[in-house]
């Protein structure tokens, strides 16, 4: 939250624009605030001015009536007669007294000449008397002046008053203290705080009268004479104004607070900030109030486009009524979500739907499975049936593909016209492959389901000059049942469906059984790779008798598991499961290997051995089947015209080309083929006839019903000769009896196998049961 | 008007009775002229010589009837020469009451507040230079010269040369004193010698230092 707020436009452009007026209002007050206090100096320094000229007037003043009290009192009559009764004693007393009077600390009497004649001196004063002698020269040239003297550290104003008998017979001096009450006038005159600091010849500092508190004498008195002075009651300045004076210097120093001056101002001053604070305050509300009025639709304008990013059309944008740029771009964005809206309604749509036939494609129906099951729960009845075209490929191969589209489109009509209401769906799901999702249904409805559609398909199609026959694998899987998703659902529908079509049996319910990837087909697969590990399978043979008299012997290899707990497992119980999960490929290599390894040896190389391997659809799918093949007969050094390779029609069938291809490799590789189970499938002789075929093997059922039939004994008689019309050997299997034996020989049979020759047997059995035959022969 | 010519009738008096005390003093006589000039060369008014000797000191008689008049708050005559013994009345011709005092060594006196003549005159009764004043008005100062002889003179503006008449030949010392010379300060002093009557002998005193 913080994070967005720091990254927010507005919060940035209002910080910025807030931070720029505190900058400038900043600046301002410091610049106020410096030319205050610059002007304050000024006008400080002026009214010092003032200041030191009525100091020194003061002074003078005071100096004017001390001289005006010294010549009154020199004019008393008293006071002259006492001092012309020419007795030292009444003299000193009378200037004594006389002195007293007016408070002088010093009277002198001097004669004409300036010489002292007598003197009357407060004990206080110390030295005058060296004074004294710095200070007539200066009175006597002009009398009527005064003279400000330093003794004992403290300064004196000294005047000098004529003594006249009448005319001048002598001079009064006297020394009055520049007293506390000069400065403290100064100070009730101008607000100003005074100090006289007096300099001794000896360099020491005395502050004998001030106005200021006592610390800031003292440290005024270190400091000595300064123009600043720093007090606890703010900054004085000071104006140092130079008396002259003997026996020491005499400096007045008057100081004026700048903090007074600043008073006013400062009042000002806060009340300027007041002003700025309240300006920034309104500024920051307003740029706050205009941003919220910004941001607000603008975040409800980014929440509407989450929504659409979301997928979420439906709700119409906020702010489209607003007449400014906001309410144009809601505006924008509403236009968007419509058309967005619309368009991804049609993508929707066309991809839901099957281009060719219109349906709903697999997706879709995935989807409606899924909404079925989730709206009417686990308790709710439905069903999804299967539906695979059989011979489709060939459709397509034999007719072209525009033929292979208008026999989908068929279809997809004819099974439309069999839906119960329009709550069944029916769809395509790739390929050939077709489905129905039927709810409120139970496998007894399936069933009828399936039917209908068999009848359906039973007329065949006719197109321009074409008949198509149809017929389908169908499978069906109910819910609820052992599915516990949609997908797994379909998925045994689909199971039943493909089981169906290998078994080619009418429509199938799904059954555990069925699925190899049911728990219990996981666990036999498990087992049955444990038993490739594990050395539990074996491999049998099971001889094959030349009916003609070729040299040469030769074997059907088939595969024996012996199971540590269940004994030795039938080839039915586990053969299919490995043709339907595609583990059929590694039992073939696993056969053929043994095989390979069995011919190699030297005893065996020389019986000439031919051995016949069943080879698998899948095993004929796999692209890499020849190479394996021919990389094992290298290693062991066995030639590929030591095995005949099985392969039955409906395996060719699956997939008829790539089957073909492999063939044809196969067949390049020296390898003998032969169509196994033949007779049973529904392949065509033309199409046989371009496969590199070596042998027929006639189907066992035919051979055993030769002894009884005679629809049999004729079906192979006709497969006898129909073979070496085309230059194939044949191989009868099931033979059992010495009669049906005996018949093929008289049938010119080339090869037979059966119980009656002899079992599968192992390896060890098998060159025991040859050496016995060899024996015989 | 009528007050100039009172002075100057009492000046002529005072000389009047220099003349006279020489006279009867000594048949051979002669005459001392002198002018007293001051230091720039230029006649000095009021400036007074006598002539001293232990002759002239035993010529020396009172002179009567000498007044120093009160007038206009201020002395008159201003500067006053008599020989010893003389006394001296102080009329009072204001309306207001004046209060004369002297300070001098020579003669110390003081006449408290009074108005008209006071009943006893002053006896001025050893030599010196005696400063009046009135401890009222501090502007009025009077010099009074007591000399021990009965030669003197003084010097007007119009009269910037005197004669000292009679005068018995023998030694003397020729003194000069004015009122501007500095407080305390002694006369100035030359030796003189008188041989015989006849002429005028004319002498130049300069006296260095006095003020107008």
């Amino acid at each position: 939250m913080l994070g967005s707020l720091r990254s927010s436009l507005i919060v940035r452009l209002v910080g910025l624009s807030l931070l720029l007026l505190l900058v400038v209002q900043v600046a301002a007050f410091a610049v106020v605030r410096a030319s205050i206090e610059h002007n304050a100096r000024v006008q400080i320094a002026q009214a010092l001015d003032l200041d030191e000229n009525v100091w020194r007037q003061l002074v003078e003043q005071n100096a004017e009536s001390l001289q005006q009290g010294a010549a009154l009192l020199a004019a008393d009559y008293g006071f002259r007669s006492a001092v012309h009764s020419g007795d030292v004693g009444t003299i000193q007393s009378v200037l004594e007294n006389h002195g007293n009077r007016i408070d002088a600390s010093v009277t002198a009497l001097l004669d004409t000449r300036m010489q002292l004649v007598s003197a009357s001196v407060d004990e206080d004063v110390g030295d005058y008397e060296a004074a004294l002698q710095q200070v007539l020269p200066t009175l006597s040239v002009q009398p009527q002046n005064s003279q400000i003297v330093v003794m004992g550290g403290k300064p004196y104003q000294f005047v000098m008053v004529p003594l006249r008998a009448p005319i001048v017979i002598g001079w009064v001096l006297m020394g009055f203290p520049v007293s506390q009450a000069l400065a403290s006038e100064m100070k009730q005159l101008l607000s100003v705080d005074v100090a006289v600091m007096v300099t001794r010849p000896d360099g020491s500092r005395s502050i004998p009268v001030s106005t200021l508190p006592l610390e800031v004498i003292e440290d005024l008195r270190e400091s000595g004479a300064v123009t600043e002075l720093d007090t606890d009651s703010g900054t004085l300045l000071a104006r140092p104004v130079r008396l002259h004076s003997v026996g020491g210097e005499v400096q007045t120093l008057i100081f004026r607070s700048v903090d007074q001056v600043l008073a006013p101002y400062r009042q000002l001053q806060v009340l300027l900030g007041v002003i700025t604070l309240g300006g920034v305050l309104l500024f920051a509300l307003g740029n706050g109030a205009m941003a919220l009025r910004m941001s607000v639709p603008l975040r409800s304008l980014i929440d509407a486009t989450r929504g659409l990013s979301r997928g979420d059309y439906a709700v119409p944008m906020g702010h489209t009524r607003r007449k400014d740029e906001i309410g144009t771009l809601a505006r924008s964005f509403d236009r968007m979500r419509i058309d967005i809206a619309s368009q991804q309604a049609e993508i929707q749509h066309l991809a839901d739907t099957d281009r060719l036939t219109g349906l709903p494609n697999r997706e879709r129906f995935r989807r409606a499975l899924m909404q079925a099951i989730a709206a009417d729960g686990a308790a709710a009845p439905l069903v999804v049936l299967s539906l695979d075209l059989d011979r489709f490929k060939h459709v397509n191969g034999v007719l072209g593909y525009a033929m292979g589209d208008r026999l989908l489109q068929a279809v997809a009509e004819r099974i439309g016209q069999q839906v119960r209401s329009r709550a069944d769906l029916v769809a395509r799901l790739g390929g050939n492959e077709f489905a129905m999702l039927m709810p409120q249904a139970d496998g007894a409805a399936a069933r009828e389901m399936a039917q209908r559609i068999v009848r359906a398909f039973e007329t065949p199609l006719a197109f321009d000059d074409q008949t198509i026959d149809l017929s389908a694998g169908i499978g069906f899987a109910c819910w609820p049942g052992p599915a516990t998703d949609a997908d797994m659902l379909l998925s045994h529908a689909e199971i039943a469906m493909y089981a169906a079509k290998q078994r080619l049996s009418g429509p199938l319910q799904y059954d555990p059984s069925l699925d190899s990837s049911s728990p219990e087909t996981l666990s036999l697969l498990t087992e049955l790779r444990r038993a490739v590990d594990h050395n539990e399978l074996r491999l049998f043979l099971q001889p094959k008798v030349s009916l003609n008299g070729q040299p040469g012997s030769a074997a059907e290899a088939l595969v024996r598991w012996q199971h540590p707990e269940r004994g030795l497992v039938p080839p039915m119980l586990f053969i299919p499961f490995a043709e339907q999960t595609g583990f059929v490929r590694q039992l073939t290599l696993w056969m053929f290997e043994q095989a390979v390894v069995f011919l190699a040896q030297p005893h065996v190389q020389a019986m000439a051995l031919r051995i016949a391997i069943n080879l698998s659809t899948r095993d004929l799918l796999d692209p890499e089947l020849s190479n394996k093949l021919g990389a094992l007969l290298e290693r062991h050094g066995v030639s590929p015209a030591s095995f005949c390779l099985e392969i039955t029609e409906s395996a060719i069938m699956d997939d008829p080309q790539r089957a073909e291809a492999m063939l044809n490799r196969l067949s390049e590789q020296g390898f003998k083929l032969s169509i196994d189970d033949f007779g049973t499938g529904y392949s065509s002789l033309g199409y046989l006839k371009r496969l590199p075929v070596d042998e027929l093997k006639i189907d066992k059922s035919f051979v055993m019903g030769m002894a009884t039939d005679d629809g049999d004994a004729q079906i192979v008689r006709s497969t006898i000769d129909l073979a070496h019309n085309l230059g194939l050997t044949v191989v009868a299997e099931g033979v059992e009896t010495a009669a049906i034996l005996e018949r093929l020989q008289s049938l010119s049979c080339d090869d037979a196998q059966g119980y009656y020759i002899s079992r599968p047997m192992p390896i060890d059995a098998f060159l025991a049961w040859h050496g016995g035959v060899g024996a015989r022969q | 008007m009528q007050r100039c010519l009172e002075v100057a009738r009492s000046g002529v008096r005072w000389l009047g009775a220099g003349l006279w005390a020489a006279c009867a003093m000594q048949v051979s006589a002669a005459t001392v002229q002198v002018t007293v000039q001051d230091g720039a060369g230029k006649p000095l008014p009021g400036a007074i010589v006598f002539l001293e000797s232990p002759e002239a000191k035993k010529l020396v008689r009172p002179v009567p009837n000498v007044e120093m008049v009160q007038q206009k708050r201020q002395f008159v005559p201003d500067v006053m020469v008599i020989p010893v013994g003389t006394e001296v009345r102080f009329p009072n011709h204001d309306t207001v009451r004046h209060h004369v005092y002297s300070f001098s060594a020579a003669k110390k006196f003081e006449l408290k507040l009074y108005a008209g003549t006071p009943a006893n005159p002053v006896l001025f009764d050893q030599p010196g230079v005696v400063v009046l004043g009135c401890n009222i008005h501090d502007q009025m100062v009077a010099w009074v010269l007591v000399v021990e002889t009965p030669f003197y003179a003084q010097t007007t503006a119009a009269a910037p040369t005197v004669r000292l008449e009679k005068v018995p030949a023998g030694t003397y010392k020729l003194r000069a004193w004015h009122a501007g010379l500095p407080v305390g300060a002694p006369a100035h002093e030359q030796a003189l010698t008188v041989t015989e009557p006849g002429a005028a002998t004319p002498v130049v005193v300069k006296l260095q230092g006095a003020g107008p």
